[in-house]
């Protein structure tokens, strides 16, 4: 697949996130977040994406063939987006991984492990079993450097509460149970649910 | 000591798009958040700090269980969303002393026919009006009716049952198609007001819509955006909004004068408004005024800058200056950004079910055009106006001048082909 064949939507949060999905994988070894251009370096794609001009990216989440990007720049979207874009395109046409696997460093990997079985726990045990009664799921991909990564299926997928569902939800669970973590991330695809509990109206 | 952080009460109805704006506004201000719905949340046990249900349909209800709410846990600021939780949030304000608009005043903006009687008993500029019940005998109205005319419910959002009439035909049939949408299920429970139908005068006119925040009475227009679509009808679906405004400057004051009449005619004292007005050769002609801001994503072609020391600047939400406002917090900045910025509200594109929107890619590429949101979903049923009140999306566009957004949100929507099927 050369560069030019690869679609990328882009799905604007708001002005500080978007998200980035593309139509070929990026990185099948599960989630990786770059918190920092130290954090990036030696991975292709995410050091790119840091390297933008004026763009003051802070946070950098890529898993499967979805890239979220989170920036402090007032810039708009529609200009970095178009150099996120090339980043991607070009680490895909570079023909090296564009995010290599996460170092193992003593101390870290084993407290992200401990506190995502806690957290998967909570999840099986009370967030699923809550989020069920509105036919909705809520997947634990990742936990790194104490920050959990979610997708949400089902009816929470494009609901128009599931902003409230994450921060005073499940957040407060994670706040309550596992204090450790220090922030939660939603890398749902929202735009591709098909079947939303609370479906919006304009007013 | 710390002080603890101010805890917001924030109304939003689940059918609101609304809610990311809002919430993710209330986290970059640090302020401690209680979401209140009409519908209880799945985690609200979990977090009965964070979440709590409320009556959206008796306000007076709703404030009773505030006030319970707030024996429990301090709250500092109530924000509404829409229209009818406008009601409620003024109601909570007066139960607990907040910052907010008199139940009264809140309640008649909410009403056309109220907000057409004060409007009109203050002077301000209104189209002449009527009020009938759908039990009226509406070819005997037709035939006494001045036409044009415009055959309007007295609450529902978004334009949903508005429709001119041109004549006698056209009343009779307008009212039959309006009549129709009231005795729909979810709209015939909501009130007396369902078997109501207020006919006015059509004003002829550009019509712009007025975003505003009002503090003690008086009115600060945020921003005032051009709607270039003609809105003759015989139906009222929106489309663009750009800003600012291309009319002249006196023109937009005489908006502006008659926005703030009717924020003082209504009795408004706090919050934030939004208001549509029709200007032509007469003046300046109240249409509309909601004490709630712009609804739908619109919002988002808002920003506001905030200078800093030296050159620098950054930038604020509306949502972000609603909730400091409601807190009383400190307002840095009510002054819009220096570029020109628009929304389109898509047009439904048909009655049916929708399978698949192509050319979203291609839209996002037109130069000026920042973010294309298709908010219906696969399978979605799109219902035209005037039964319908659902857009299934947004474009929005920045740049140097309202023509080129103008003309970059028209490129924009003109990538789209929405493919649907026929509804069973």
């Amino acid at each position: 697949m050369s560069a030019p064949d690869v679609r990328i939507t882009a799905e604007p949060i708001d002005n500080g996130r978007c998200k980035f999905l593309v139509s070929e994988p990026i990185h099948a070894g599960g989630v990786r977040r770059f918190a920092s251009s130290d954090e990036a370096r030696g991975s292709p794609l995410p050091e790119a994406i840091f390297a933008i001009p004026g763009a003051d990216v802070s946070e950098v989440i890529v898993s499967g063939n979805l890239v979220t990007v989170v920036k402090r720049s007032p810039a708009p979207w529609p200009v970095v987006g178009k150099a996120v874009g090339q980043a991607i395109r070009a680490a895909l046409a570079g023909g090296q991984q564009a995010v290599v696997a996460k170092p193992v460093v003593p101390g870290t990997a084993t407290a992200d492990d401990a506190l995502y079985e806690r957290v998967a726990d909570l999840f099986e045990s009370q967030v699923n079993p809550m989020v069920a009664r509105h036919g909705g799921r809520v997947e634990l991909i990742d936990v790194q450097d104490a920050v959990v990564m979610v997708r949400m299926g089902g009816g929470c997928q494009g609901c128009g509460m599931a902003d409230v569902t994450l921060r005073q939800g499940i957040e407060g669970m994670l706040h309550q149970y596992v204090p450790e973590v220090k922030g939660i991330v939603d890398i749902t695809d929202h735009t591709a649910g098909s079947n939303p509990y609370f479906a919006a109206a304009k007013k | 000591m710390l002080r603890p952080s101010p805890r917001l009460l924030l109304l939003l109805p689940t059918v609101t798009y609304r809610t990311v704006a809002f919430v993710e506004a209330a986290r970059r201000l640090g302020v401690d958040l209680t979401v209140a719905s009409e519908r209880p949340s799945t985690f609200e046990q979990a977090n009965p700090t964070g979440l709590v249900t409320l009556d959206f349909a008796d306000p007076a209800r709703a404030a009773g269980q505030a006030r319970a709410f707030a024996r429990r846990h301090e709250l500092h600021g109530v924000v509404a969303v829409d229209d009818d939780t406008a009601v409620v949030a003024a109601a909570i304000a007066e139960e607990l002393g907040l910052r907010g608009n008199p139940v009264a005043a809140a309640a008649a903006a909410r009403d056309k026919h109220q907000q057409r009687q004060r409007l009109a008993a203050a002077g301000v500029a209104v189209p002449r009006f009527e009020l009938l019940t759908t039990a009226a005998d509406s070819e005997r109205v037709a035939g006494r009716a001045s036409y044009p005319c415009v055959l309007k419910p007295l609450r529902l959002s978004a334009s949903r049952g508005v429709v001119r009439a041109d004549d006698a035909a056209g009343f009779v049939a307008a009212f039959q198609r309006l009549t129709a949408i009231l005795e729909q299920p979810d709209v015939a429970r909501c009130g007396d007001w369902a078997r109501q139908i207020l006919v006015e005068e059509f004003v002829p006119g550009r019509e712009v819509a007025v975003e505003g925040l009002v503090t003690q009475g008086v009115l600060t227009v945020l921003a005032m955006f051009d709607k270039p679509d003609p809105l003759d009808g015989p139906f009222f679906e929106e489309t663009i909004y750009v800003t600012p405004s291309r009319l002249a400057r006196a023109v937009q004051r005489d908006i502006a004068v008659c926005v703030q009449a009717a924020v003082g005619a209504l009795g408004l004292r706090e919050g934030p408004i939004h208001a549509e007005v029709r200007h032509n050769d007469r003046g300046a002609w109240l249409i509309e005024l909601a004490a709630r801001p712009i609804g739908g994503r619109c919002s988002g072609a808002l920003r506001f800058e905030i200078r800093e020391a030296g050159n620098g600047k950054r930038e604020t939400s509306l949502e972000e200056i609603i909730i400091r406002h409601a807190l009383g917090m400190e307002l840095p900045t009510l002054e819009r950004e220096h570029q020109a910025s628009g929304v389109m509200m898509i047009p439904v594109p048909g009655a049916g079910v929708l399978r698949d929107v192509r050319g979203v890619g291609e839209a996002r590429k037109v130069p000026l055009v920042e973010e294309v949101v298709i908010t219906a979903h696969r399978g979605q049923t799109l219902v035209p106006w005037p039964e319908g009140s659902r857009y299934p999306g947004f474009i929005f566009a920045r740049g140097g001048t309202s023509e080129a957004v103008e003309a970059a949100l028209r490129a924009a929507h003109a990538q789209l082909e929405f493919l649907t099927e026929p509804a069973d």
